[in-house]
């Protein structure tokens, strides 16, 4: 079968690119290829846990303190830092060395929206396991499985400040001084996890979740050895809440349960995730027809992502044959590395080049995350580092890989481009331009 | 690459044609706009705090009885305050080289400064301060009108053009890259390949134009810090040509918890990055203002967890050689909970634009009418700004 623009569609647009064979499958049947490659993600599963992670910061804590009494200073063992840069780079690695690539792009979009930053000891260690543990199990099931694990799990907690945050009238609050509620992570929760900053929340709406979550904190490792969650009832604001016009009378963690729940089914939480996802994958300025077709399949299925995605793959709009989107660093460095079939073996120099170009794994520095429309991506500065970087990437080993991705590149450039290609005075040269081709940079 | 070039004809025509295709660099507004500038020509430097800086510990009502209570145990003692300033107010001793700016008459403090906007959310508040209209739009922002209608170019020094700079022909992107840069003859494939694609097309000729004023400074391990972006960008703004206005941002001002200690450290980083800033300027620091805001204010009360959560109104600061500093503006509305914004927060007594526009008035001369449109229509202070 030859490769249809179609067939390119389905895997540039929807994944990160894929080799002539699946180039073949995809263009006899686009939409189905899609579909069946919506599969579970799997990690390696050699890495370190959130548990492992959790330990080896109380042994990092534990060493520290012993050597400050000798007036020595602990230096985090190199198995720690490794560990964590492992995880962090994980997704990346698997996303260039797995068939289904939609998926990971599906995976990477729900990571972003539930952004963390490792940044501190604690967060530097555990950011990633989010995206193991809460985000992954629940990519392709309903929307709200996936926002109860994530709120719930130690990575989000911590950074976003809740498992310090007691409720004003709680034991803990009346025994203790200066400890109180903080807003943090109920703020985002609203404004960038469901309804959307013009999802018609207030102020209060912000302190009756604070409250309802007030208390969601994380085992201590020291003792129990294990970090997942916990709910100290001590830390608990009592009494019942009033969020978005409704009462949650609830005791204990059901409350804030029953919160989530609601949010989470809310019509602002619908239309701002699958705005959210037009954009990511079909174009900056999302279509509102294209987005209604996929709130709809929200609506009709509860929430599942799989269903909603099926919902984007079905509709006409999403296969225009314009390109609409400028790949983000990531998106380019990750199918630039499938387009030479290379298995990165060098996780460190695969998170040096993600962090020169300005989007390394967990390091948002923000909880809104990275951007994902072109003018976050394509200024002056930032092409000169994606062109720099495509020339050291073709200096590599790698750039002979060019002669099996002949398939991939006569169907995706021009001709005139081609050309250009074919006679750079270099292999080296020829796999810069094709990397930084028109037709390679959007998709 | 598998088929080599027939003849040298062929490959000589190409390389000439590459280099033509290099001359387009002179006819870029980029390069156009920034030949018009002289030594003289007043520029601006616009910086924002992402994050929401604590005004309160940093532009320090010291006089005022009702702080300690409010920051019993985040509070700075006053010992600490070693930096007066006028009115009674404080400067946060990490400021060293500002309050020496102060006493130069070189910083202006304007304290209880709101944008109007008072939802508390960071990424809005921002996009809000940024757009300057009293509403927020992602393709139209400020400082770009402003350069605008004085047909000025501007460089944002960061990895993307932020809010602030976008909606203008005229703005460069610039950060300074650890990657080693490509030999001329890519560069120059590229600029033929684009050569149907012109947005690419202007971005990489920005690009050299870019690299060829920063002389393609590199930078080592130190990357990403504030201070040596700072200077990057007084390196560009002084060189021949380069452009009156800048924009730089500097986040990791949003203290939830732990805020004694991660303040100080931030306030050193800003305080060192403008020293430099101010060095790289060398001789037209005497025509420089910088604008230092940040999306809102934190709480007055501190929290649960030794450090502050999102409030409303914060401070502005203006420094710059071309400033009359040495004062501290702005009517203080007292710390009681009665004179709190919503009984939390310290509440706006100006407004963020309307003192921009003001400045864009004395600054730049840009018509009262012009500026205050800018900003839909904000009305400009009396006060004067610029010496």
């Amino acid at each position: 079968m030859p490769v249809t623009p179609l067939g390119l569609i389905a895997a540039n647009r929807f994944g990160y690119g894929a080799n002539a064979q699946q180039l073949s499958v995809a263009s006899k049947d686009p939409q189905t290829w899609l579909k069946q490659q919506l599969t579970s993600v799997n990690f390696d599963p050699s890495l370190a846990s959130l548990d492992d992670m959790a330990n080896y910061l109380v042994e990092y804590r534990v060493k520290k303190k012993e050597f400050k009494k000798k007036g020595m200073n602990f230096k985090r063992p190199k198995a720690h830092i490794e560990a964590a840069r492992h995880l962090m780079i994980d997704s990346t690695v698997q996303a260039i060395t797995q068939d289904n690539s939609v998926s990971w792009r599906l995976l990477d979009f729900f990571s972003n929206h539930f952004s963390v930053t490792a940044q501190g000891p604690k967060m530097s260690a555990i950011a990633a396991t989010l995206e193991r543990d809460a985000i992954g199990p629940n990519l392709l099931g309903r929307f709200d499985d996936m926002l109860m694990s994530v709120i719930k799990h130690p990575a989000m907690l911590i950074y976003l400040n809740n498992e310090q945050s007691v409720g004003n009238d709680s034991r803990i609050a009346k025994k203790r001084k200066g400890k109180g509620l903080n807003e943090n992570l109920a703020r985002e929760i609203l404004e960038l996890h469901t309804l959307g900053v013009n999802g018609g929340y207030a102020q209060q709406d912000v302190i009756a979740l604070a409250n309802g979550i007030s208390g969601w904190g994380v085992q201590k490792p020291a003792s129990d050895k294990t970090a997942g969650f916990l709910f100290r009832r001590a830390a608990h604001q009592p009494g019942k809440q009033s969020l978005l016009g409704t009462d949650y009378a609830q005791q204990g963690v059901a409350q804030g349960e029953a919160m989530l729940h609601a949010l989470a089914n809310y019509p602002a939480t619908a239309r701002f995730i699958c705005t959210k996802l037009v954009s990511h994958f079909i174009s900056d300025k999302p279509e509102p027809a294209l987005v209604a077709k996929l709130e709809q399949r929200w609506h009709a299925t509860q929430g599942n992502i799989k269903q909603v995605m099926y919902a984007l793959i079905e509709a006409p709009e999403s296969w225009l044959i314009s390109a609409q989107k400028f790949k983000t660093p990531r998106d380019f460095v990750i199918s630039s590395l499938r387009l030479l079939d290379v298995t990165p073996d060098n996780i460190k120099a695969l998170s040096r080049a993600l962090s020169m170009l300005g989007q390394q794994p967990f390091k948002a520095g923000s909880p809104a995350g990275y951007g994902d429309k072109a003018a976050n991506w394509d200024g002056a500065n930032a092409l000169m580092a994606r062109i720099d970087w495509a020339a050291a990437f073709a200096r590599s080993r790698y750039a002979k890989n060019i002669d099996s991705a002949q398939t991939q590149l006569i169907a995706q450039l021009s001709t005139r481009n081609y050309t250009l290609v074919m006679r750079a005075e270099s292999r080296q040269q020829s796999l810069t331009l094709a990397l930084m081709s028109p037709e390679f940079q959007r998709r | 690459m598998s088929k080599p070039v027939k003849n040298t004809m062929e490959r000589r025509d190409f390389i000439s044609g590459a280099l033509a295709s290099l001359a387009l660099w002179h006819t870029q507004p980029f390069a156009q706009a920034i030949t018009t500038p002289t030594t003289t020509s007043p520029k601006l430097i616009w910086i924002v705090l992402r994050g929401a800086l604590d005004s309160l510990e940093t532009v320090i009502p010291a006089f005022d009885n009702g702080l300690a209570p409010l920051r019993p145990t985040i509070g700075l003692s006053p010992a600490a305050l070693s930096q007066p300033l006028q009115h009674g107010f404080a400067l946060h001793p990490s400021l060293k080289n500002l309050y020496r700016w102060y006493q130069d008459k070189h910083l202006l403090p304007i304290v209880a400064v709101g944008s109007g906007f008072e939802k508390r959310s960071h990424f809005d508040g921002q996009d809000y301060l940024e757009t300057g209209l009293g509403s927020i739009d992602h393709d139209n922002g400020w400082l770009s009108r402003a350069i605008s209608l004085k047909h000025k170019a501007a460089i944002a020094v960061a990895q993307s053009t932020p809010i602030s700079l976008r909606g203008n022909d005229n703005v460069n992107t610039w950060y300074p890259s650890k990657l080693k840069h490509s030999s001329d003859d890519i560069y120059q494939s590229l600029q033929t390949m684009y050569q149907d694609d012109q947005p690419l097309l202007s971005k990489l000729n920005d690009g050299l134009k870019l690299r060829q004023l920063t002389s393609g400074q590199q930078l080592s391990k130190k990357n990403g810090r504030f201070s040596t972006l700072a200077k990057g960008c007084g390196q560009l703004m002084a060189a021949e040509q380069g452009p009156d206005c800048a924009m730089l941002e500097l986040g990791g001002w949003d203290t939830h918890n732990n805020q004694n200690n991660r303040l100080a450290k931030q306030l050193t980083q800003l305080d060192d990055g403008l020293a430099a800033l101010k060095t790289s300027l060398g001789k037209h620091w005497d025509n420089t203002a910088i604008v230092i805001a940040t999306e809102f204010g934190r709480t007055a009360k501190e929290n649960g967890t030794k450090g502050t959560d999102h409030g409303t109104a914060s401070a502005l600061l203006i420094a710059g050689g071309a400033i009359a500093g040495g004062r501290v503006l702005g009517q203080w509305p007292g710390l009681a909970t009665h004179q709190l914004f919503n009984a939390r927060d310290l509440n706006p007594t100006s407004n963020t634009f309307s003192w921009l526009a003001t400045l864009l008035n004395q600054h730049w001369h840009i018509a009262p009418k012009d500026a205050a449109a800018v900003f839909n229509n904000v009305p400009l202070y009396k006060e004067q700004l610029v010496s």
